[in-house]
């Protein structure tokens, strides 16, 4: 086989030219770069938007309150229903609702060498809807301490404001979650004191945030009245720019953080962009295809007597495409290989300077990114093998 | 029978209106080329010599009638069904040699040497090269060859591959007595080796080989 290659490597050259070989890798190495970039981040957009748990910073999670104005102050209430209503719209994943605590409390510092006093309020969410990784968001009556997230808003606001007019020091967040304070929870039966621990800092929902099991036990034993009425939930949708979303908030006089939905227009921008990149590859990869068919038609065409000559000594059909195949697509397979490696590592770079600013991705490449490689692979293949047939036969 | 020609009312398109065809003893009539024959087709120029060759050889389907091999028609087989023919079943020199001029000696010998499992080792090229008298030029360019030359190369050639006819056309036409006698004795060996078939054609009554049937065209 190696001796028939080598007599038909000279019989049959390349005559298409180095140049126009060149231009062809080019276009087919830019065709799959751009559409091998644009699956994967899709699936990395996907990664980030869907994750339970993850510590993200592009998720879209919104919470929902009624409208605030003259005419609606002190009913704020969202009802049972629209809750449901709610979670029944397409835009919805899920829903989730916030419970304020319904009795009075505060947190004062155990230590007298930084002392601090304060009245708080807390609310309380299902582990769902957190995005603190590894934390244990449960409460028991015997558990050593209440875990407690904190906006980061609130960590800027003591660091940058209150510390400064106290004479207070500043405080980094691993010594925030080191430190173990007093919860003092007062009811009708009196006050009793428990500890707290800062487990977290989130930017999703601006509340001090406690597990649900802590909240309804406060809210059983030490409030005062009736069960309390849902005042905000919070949601998760794919896309807050939806129209859907915003006249659904509207028509029910609800409203949420419109610094999230104006984040989240930045995110379809990036979509458009990805969107842009997708066809340009589809239509480079249609013109690398394309300048393959004619070289591989322009060499076919310019060793027509050599090819017929071997014919006639008996050389078959399929001999010549195998030969041909050998000569064309070799240098494809190393393309689509070099495509697919750079790809990856610009994933790994990309989830090296994301992990450092908290944004979880992974590392390796997904399967979608390798299968769109290996499909491209077997189209090219396909391209060349009809091409090759076409005009062989 | 197996490896057997039946030629049935060829008529070449080419021919058919000449008054010769009248006096064939090939066209227009039912021929039975039986295997291992050594077959002379003898006729003047102009009559289809080299039309009947590439008839047989399948390269040519212009023709009215029938031309079966292992009882398939010729003119029915697929382009992959006439390679693996080419390859195994038979061999050719052609009267215009067709030989690669760009591929010295020893290439356009081992393409079909190797263009399916070799029949023979590249040592018996050599020894074919060098009973031949061409060895000095096996490195060669084709195109720098002389015709006669080039004659024993395609000679040679046909040679290396397996077969059970050998066709030729005028293949000693351009080689002097001696290279003329040392080419039969090649040939015949090969053809005895194999148990093949041949069938030459020539201008004139020749005696090259021991030939079993003579036609005329």
């Amino acid at each position: 086989m190696r001796q028939l290659n080598s007599i038909l490597t000279k019989l049959i050259r390349n005559r298409a030219g180095k140049a126009k070989m060149v231009m062809a890798m080019v276009a087919l190495s830019a065709a799959l770069l751009l559409l091998l970039i644009s699956v994967q981040l899709q699936v990395n957009y996907h990664q980030l938007l869907n994750q339970p748990n993850g510590r993200d910073s592009i998720a879209d999670f919104l919470v929902i309150n009624k409208q605030l104005n003259d005419g609606s102050m002190s009913n704020t209430t969202i009802a049972d229903a629209q809750v449901k209503q709610l979670a029944q719209q397409l835009f919805v994943d899920a829903v989730g609702v916030l419970t304020p605590s319904r009795f009075k409390a505060s947190i004062e510092s155990k230590s007298s060498s930084f002392p601090f006093y304060t009245d708080i309020s807390f609310e309380s969410v299902g582990a769902d809807f957190i995005d603190i990784p590894g934390v244990e968001w449960t409460w028991q009556e015997q558990s050593d301490y209440i875990p407690i997230i904190v906006p980061n808003q609130f960590l800027d606001f003591y660091n940058f404001q209150f510390s400064f007019s106290q004479n207070l020091p500043q405080l980094s967040p691993a010594i925030l979650k080191m430190l173990v304070f007093k919860v003092n929870i007062y009811g009708p039966k009196g006050a009793i004191s428990l500890n707290g621990k800062i487990v977290g800092f989130s930017d999703r929902i601006a509340a001090l945030l406690v597990p649900e099991e802590f909240m309804q036990w406060g809210n059983k034993v030490f409030a005062s009245g009736e069960k309390g009425a849902v005042s905000r939930v919070i949601i998760k949708t794919k896309d807050p720019t939806n129209p859907a979303l915003s006249s659904f908030l509207k028509r029910n006089q609800l409203t949420t953080d419109n610094q999230k939905m104006r984040f989240s227009k930045y995110r379809k921008l990036v979509d458009t962009v990805i969107a842009i990149s997708g066809i340009t590859g589809i239509l480079l990869l249609v013109f690398a295809l394309l300048i393959f068919t004619l070289m591989i038609q322009l060499t076919i065409s310019s060793a027509q007597s050599e090819i017929v000559l071997l014919v006639t000594l008996g050389a078959s059909p399929k001999q010549l495409s195998r030969f041909l195949m050998r000569q064309f697509f070799p240098p494809n397979v190393w393309v689509i290989v070099g495509s697919t490696v750079v790809v990856g590592i610009l994933q790994f770079l990309l989830q090296q300077v994301l992990s450092s600013q908290q944004i979880m991705l992974s590392a390796w490449l997904s399967a979608y990114t390798v299968g769109t490689a290996l499909l491209l692979g077997v189209l090219v293949w396909w391209v060349n093998k009809i091409s090759i047939r076409k005009y062989i036969g | 029978m197996a490896n057997m020609f039946q030629l049935q009312n060829i008529i070449p398109q080419t021919l058919r209106d000449r008054p010769s065809m009248m006096h064939s003893g090939i066209w227009g009539k039912l021929v039975q080329l039986n295997p291992s024959e050594c077959i002379k087709i003898t006729a003047p120029s102009g009559t289809g010599k080299t039309t009947l060759i590439h008839f047989l050889y399948g390269l040519r389907n212009d023709y009215t009638g029938h031309i079966l091999y292992q009882q398939q028609s010729l003119a029915q087989l697929s382009g992959e069904a006439i390679a693996v023919w080419r390859q195994q079943e038979y061999s050719i020199v052609f009267q215009d040699l067709r030989l690669f001029p760009q591929l010295s000696a020893r290439e356009n010998i081992e393409l079909n040497r190797v263009l399916q499992n070799p029949y023979c080792l590249p040592a018996a090229v050599e020894e074919m090269a060098d009973e031949l008298g061409i060895t000095h030029i096996m490195q060669q360019p084709v195109h720098q060859c002389s015709y006669g030359e080039q004659q024993r190369i395609a000679i040679i050639r046909a040679l290396v591959q397996p077969f059970n006819w050998l066709l030729m056309d005028e293949p000693f036409s351009h080689l002097d007595q001696a290279n003329t006698s040392k080419a039969i004795a090649l040939i015949e060996r090969a053809c005895k080796k194999r148990n093949a078939g041949m069938l030459v054609t020539n201008l004139d009554d020749d005696c090259f080989f021991n030939y079993t049937s003579t036609y005329h065209l």
